[in-house]
């Protein structure tokens, strides 16, 4: 009897201590190690495989047009170029390890390019892409450029590409982005698949609270701010018709934020690449914590939300260069319905996963 | 026996205490706030609102510039609002230096709360478009008219008393509409619906980076801090006297600052400016000594007395309004005069904040019902009956603790 109530006292003082003192408890018991396995072999590699192979169709265009242009093999080039796009849509929002230490993201899409510059590269024939400065004279955005937007009709673009110098650049630019997307596939091919899977723990540093981060990283700066919101002016005092993405190409900013947009809804959900198959993921981590939010699972929230997103998005034009001129509002609706998921996500989900945001909007005074 | 059934109520009594002592919110000293609004961290001041004080000046240079016919233009008016050339370049509008110098804008920082506008940029453009559209209309419309009778439907001058004003074809004066209205849609939303706000307050590792004392960069505060400072120069920002700016409460600028003066001039509502300070005082106390409870306790206090405050004035000039337009013949210059500021204040309704709900006193719809009732019927504000003003002044007052006939002298 007596040794029970000591027993119960000291428990009744760790209890009572424990919750308040210790900050967020950083253990549960889902298994974390199953997300990053299949988060590594069953949606990051296979999507940089997918999009490896579409690099290297595009490298195979390029040569055929270099080798021959025509209006003929600058079609087949503009196609594997936007089959590419696409499955880069994939891969950006894993900016981890390899591809962060080359900046990956930096190096393929930035946008609105430099037309300029390139011009001035291309007649100057003396350029470094490695260099940070020349992030928006490379990557999908230069051959946007080059491909649909160096002259006015296809016989101009074949006319104005065939010099040596334009081809040069074009063989630079998709050997660059080619090499880029190849050493990054190789290295998780290699070694890093291993590393990443292995850092299980729940640090800040672990793979998992790093990739979640860069992942929301990516949903807020690329997907919600690039595609989005910085052309419909949401922070500025106007809108840019110019800085949607694939701009000169006209008609295909809207598939590729729906491409995007598919992918960070698949990632979160767990979704094989290619695939309908399911498995560990940020959704069922939050299932299997049983978070609610007002009654309601938020990995559901969350997905409706991705729905949402798409929904609204479905009355924009495929030109959202047009969009921004004709009807920026329904820009602005889909922005909020992105904005939304933000809050969802970097909120409740990183609270529900003792997840620390590392980056935060300067936006102070 | 006997000694047992002892030992056993000591060890419950003591389980109780050690229960009571871990708990966070009994525990702990109750937060004192300090005279005046000082803090200090290292002997250096940690107290910063220079952005505030920035964009309230550049609000005071924009409602000048409005009713400046020899000079303003278009350009240099839209410039005032955006701190930027209409193609996105940089502006130098103003006549401070500091303030071209500055990468801030009023526009940047209307309605673009966290918790009202981040989910909602389609009406927060909207309401930018607005304040863009006051600002052309003044100079498109009435500009045009300076030398001309204003009457129904015709843009022009009116007397009020001895003063002139400018008004538009339904009656508005728009450099009225751009100053009340930022009242709400710049310093209210800022601060009620961001800054006090715990997604604002304890974002990232505000909280961790507050509780062990780790400064922002190269500053003296925690940015926990700074935020609630941020709230504070959206009031106190243009003080002579910053650290205890109470006795000179309304003479420091045009917008918040003068109108808690004002109500605090009205009886009925003497004292809300020292609660107003007091809370701000006491709230930043508690970030110091970590008590996050009171923290927020201070911020419903703010946004409860804060939004009364723009009530209050809304009604106010409603009142003032109808009684200028029930003189025989009415005092049309006076009224449309009075009526103009109610106008802006009734938008800035849709920024206060009910600490109840988390949300707007009032939807979008009902601000939009009434400013539709002011200026959307005919010829506006020529056209306005006493029986209309009294429906929107009773429709505002019944949300809140005051009467209209509490708000109307």
């Amino acid at each position: 009897m007596k040794k029970v109530l000591t027993l119960l006292f000291v428990i009744s003082i760790v209890a009572s201590c424990s919750s308040s003192d210790n900050g967020p408890d950083t253990t549960d018991n889902f298994d974390r190690s199953a997300m990053l396995v299949n988060w590594a072999d069953n949606i990051i590699v296979p999507s940089y495989q997918a999009y490896k192979g579409e690099l290297d169709e595009l490298k195979t265009k390029s040569d055929g047009f270099i080798a021959s242009p025509s209006v003929a093999t600058l079609n087949e080039l503009r196609t594997a170029w936007q089959e590419a796009y696409k499955k880069w849509q994939h891969v950006s929002m894993f900016e981890i390890g390899r591809a962060e230490a080359l900046t990956l993201r930096n190096f393929t899409n930035i946008f609105p390019a430099d037309a300029s510059e390139i011009d001035q590269n291309i007649a100057q024939g003396n350029y470094n892409l490695t260099l940070p400065s020349t992030n928006d004279e490379q990557g999908f955005p230069a051959l946007d450029y080059l491909l649909n937007g160096i002259a006015s009709d296809d016989a101009s673009i074949v006319n104005a590409l065939n010099t040596t110098n334009h081809k040069n650049y074009l063989n630079d630019v998709v050997t660059r982005l080619r090499d880029l997307g190849t050493e990054v596939l190789n290295d998780w091919t290699t070694t890093y698949r291993d590393t990443f899977v292995n850092n299980n723990g729940s640090s800040a540093s672990s793979a998992v609270n790093k990739l979640v981060n860069d992942f929301m990283f990516y949903y807020e700066k690329s997907l919600r701010a690039g595609k989005i919101g910085i052309p419909a002016g949401v922070f500025s005092n106007n809108t840019f018709n110019e800085k949607v993405e694939a701009f000169y190409k006209g008609d295909f900013s809207k598939a590729l934020f729906l491409e995007a947009l598919n992918a960070a809804q698949n990632f979160f959900n767990g979704k094989h690449y290619s695939s309908s198959t399911t498995g560990q993921s940020l959704k069922s981590y939050l299932d299997f914590l049983n978070t609610i939010k007002e009654g309601t699972d938020l990995s559901q929230l969350i997905n409706n939300q991705f729905n949402g997103s798409r929904t609204s998005a479905t009355n924009l034009e495929n030109s959202f260069s047009q969009q921004v001129t004709t009807n920026n509002t329904l820009m602005l609706q889909t922005y909020d319905q992105l904005q939304m998921n933000v809050v969802l996500m970097k909120v409740d989900m990183f609270q529900a996963l003792s997840i620390q945001v590392d980056f935060v909007d300067a936006d102070g005074d | 026996m006997q000694i047992e059934k002892v030992k056993i109520w000591t060890l419950a009594m003591l389980s109780l205490v050690a229960v009571s002592s871990c708990d966070n919110d009994d525990n702990k000293p109750s937060v004192e706030a300090p005279a005046t609004y000082s803090f200090m961290r290292d002997g250096q001041s940690t107290v910063s609102f220079s952005g505030q004080t920035a964009r309230i000046q550049m609000a005071t240079e924009l409602i000048g510039e409005m009713k400046d016919f020899d000079n303003a233009t278009l350009i240099t008016a839209l410039e005032m609002f955006r701190n930027e050339t209409a193609n996105g370049g940089d502006a130098n509008p103003f006549a401070s230096a500091e303030l071209n110098a500055s990468t801030k804008s009023v526009r940047s920082k209307t309605a673009a709360s966290r918790d009202f506008f981040s989910t909602n940029v389609t009406e927060a453009t909207a309401i930018k478009q607005d304040f863009e559209n006051w600002i052309t209309a003044q100079i498109n419309e009435v500009f045009p008219n300076e030398n001309t009778a204003a009457a129904a439907g015709t843009a022009g001058q009116i007397a009020d008393g001895s003063s002139t004003r400018y008004i538009s074809a339904k009656g508005l004066e728009y450099n009225q509409a751009v100053n009340k209205g930022l009242i709400g849609a710049l310093m209210l939303d800022q601060m009620l619906n961001n800054y006090l706000g715990t997604a604002v307050l304890n974002e990232a590792s505000n909280r961790a980076d507050n509780d062990a004392g780790t400064v922002a960069s190269g500053k003296t505060y925690t940015t926990m801090e700074h935020k609630w400072d941020e709230a504070y120069g959206y009031l106190f920002g243009t003080s002579v006297n910053p650290t205890n700016p109470v006795s000179e409460i309304g003479n420091e600028d045009a917008f918040l600052n003068k109108y808690l003066g004002r109500v605090e001039g009205d009886s009925d509502f003497a004292g809300i400016a020292q609660k107003v300070f007091d809370a701000f005082k006491l709230g930043r106390a508690a970030i110091v000594a970590r008590d996050y409870t009171v923290r927020d306790e201070q911020a419903v206090v703010l946004r409860d007395l804060l939004s009364q405050v723009i009530a209050i004035r809304a009604v106010y000039y409603l009142q003032q309004g109808k009684n200028g337009l029930s003189q025989n013949p009415p005092a049309y210059g006076q009224a449309f005069h009075d009526l103009s500021e109610g106008f802006g204040f009734v938008y800035s309704l849709r920024f206060t904040r009910n600490p109840q709900t988390g949300a707007s006193y009032f939807t979008k719809s009902e601000v939009d019902g009434f400013i539709n009732s002011l200026v959307g019927n005919g010829n506006g504000f020529w056209d306005l009956t006493s029986a209309t003003l009294d429906q929107i002044s009773n429709s505002i007052a019944a949300k809140f603790d005051f009467t209209v006939a509490q708000a109307g002298s």
